[in-house]
């Protein structure tokens, strides 16, 4: 297991206040222009995220490595294998 | 495990946790089929228009008041969709303003004046010219469906074009989380307060309308719990290929129309009920223009509401504008063009006065599985996929 709360991502992504599709569909898009071994941490708001970007991540062959509730958004974590 | 545990775990399940499209579908099926058997068929764009005609009428656009709002059927399912979403987010404290970045609310004007446009060609939105439609055997359903189709490849077009060039960031959420709880048992007060006014009424309408405000509410919790979305059934084949949503709208779908038949089958609705003269051009061109717009919203006329009920402020300015075009183009297509008796937009056909109750369930049924076949084989084979 990955300890989140100390993890250095080599990305970070702001979603705060974008609806669906956008965060997803901006998620993608990094992760593509990301190389492999390297970390994306996405910032999002929208409630549907949390079990779209899991889904995504399995659908498109990313390694999802969890997310932190913070006060106002929420912290996800994704490896590019 | 004790008694509090088993408990706990039941609460979690049914207000904490996300339900699954099928789950979501099928609950919204029953709603739907309750409320049409009790009142009336379900739909979102009336009530979404007499809010609009409010908004006109203070202006001084309209010169006669349009019915209140409390007591106009349509407008009190809107109500029972957001208060039942409201509780929903709420208890599993989903809900907080959140505000999108610039390019979101520019995207948010324009789409709600494309979905007032669009759903006042086709007599409805997504709900009245598509889902209630086909459940109420009308060929508009069926035309509004191709529409739609065409209409959110359009959409999902724009939306590849949109994020090679832009990047829009700098949204905020004002986190309402710790008293999400408290909010949520203002909501349920609200509701139970509402019901038991209507229904304690001396008015004719008051038991009816309270019945629908709290199957209304019915529906707007299932819909946010599962985040069913008719936007995401159509978007996500050309998207991501993503078939889940798609196979629960159409089970949904399916089970409506079929508990809707036998409601008309047995007399307790008119046949004519959300047939509309609007086959085929109304529907199709309707389709099309609201297909395109519900992509570059984010939300149909029912996922808009329920997003509004979350505190997305993105679909709560899509909404006004939605309102209020679709408040104006009605008031010229109704009372100065008056396309509906010239039928330039087309007639009004009801299936089984051309089929037969069982031809026209068997062809509608048909049309639908073949979709739910056609999406499930494109999650495998992305043979539809313009996505990133």
């Amino acid at each position: 297991m990955v300890d989140l709360s100390t993890i250095k991502a080599d990305e970070v992504l702001d979603c705060k206040g974008l609806s669906c599709p956008m965060p997803m569909l901006k998620t993608k898009k990094a992760l593509q222009k990301l190389s492999s071994g390297q970390i994306l941490e996405v910032l999002g708001t929208d409630p549907g995220s949390k079990n779209d970007i899991p889904k995504m991540c399995e659908k498109e062959g990313y390694e999802f490595l969890g997310m932190i509730d913070e006060p106002g958004y929420t912290r996800f974590f994704i490896r590019k294998k | 495990m004790s008694l509090k545990d088993s408990l706990k775990e039941l609460y979690q399940s049914i207000f904490k946790a996300h339900y699954s499209p099928i789950a979501g579908g099928i609950l919204l099926a029953l709603f739907v089929i309750l409320l049409e058997m009790w009142y009336r068929p379900w739909g979102i764009v009336g009530g979404l228009r007499n809010w609009g005609e409010w908004i006109l009428y203070g202006i001084g656009f309209l010169e006669e008041a349009p019915p209140h709002p409390l007591w106009f059927s349509s407008s009190v399912l809107n109500i029972g969709l957001i208060l039942g979403a409201f509780i929903s987010a709420t208890m599993a404290q989903e809900f907080g303003l959140r505000i999108p970045p610039k390019l979101e609310i520019i995207k948010g004007i324009v789409a709600g004046i494309l979905m007032g446009i669009g759903s006042a060609l086709a007599q409805g939105c997504n709900i009245g010219g598509f889902y209630m439609a086909i459940a109420n055997l009308s060929a508009s359903g069926i035309a509004m469906m191709v529409g739609l189709i065409a209409g959110v490849f359009i959409g999902v077009k724009y939306l590849l074009w949109e994020i090679e060039r832009f990047a829009s960031t700098g949204g905020v959420e004002i986190s309402t989380k710790k008293i999400n709880p408290i909010l949520g048992i203002v909501g349920l007060i609200v509701l139970f307060a509402g019901v038991s006014c209507y229904f304690g009424s001396e008015r004719e309408e008051g038991a009816l309308l309270g019945g629908a405000l709290l199957i209304t509410a019915g529906i707007g919790f299932v819909m946010h719990r599962s985040r069913f979305c008719i936007v995401n059934s159509f978007r996500e084949p050309f998207l991501s290929g993503e078939a889940s949503m798609a196979r629960g709208v159409a089970i949904s779908i399916l089970i409506a129309t079929l508990g809707i038949m036998f409601i008309k089958l047995a007399g307790i609705r008119e046949p004519m009920t959300y047939v509309t003269p609007t086959f085929v051009w109304g529907a199709l061109i309707g389709g099309v223009i609201f297909g395109a717009a519900m992509v570059v919203a984010g939300g149909c006329g029912s996922g808009s509401l329920w997003r509004v009920a979350e505190g997305q402020v993105k679909l709560m300015i899509v909404v006004v504008f939605f309102a209020l075009t679709n408040a104006i183009l009605r008031y010229y297509l109704d009372n100065v063009w008056e396309v509906w008796d010239k039928g330039w937009l087309g007639t009004a056909v009801y299936l089984p006065d051309l089929l037969g109750y069982a031809g026209a369930f068997i062809l509608l049924a048909v049309i639908i599985l073949l979709w739910y076949i056609i999406v499930d084989w494109n999650e495998k084979t992305e043979k539809f996929v313009i996505g990133l």
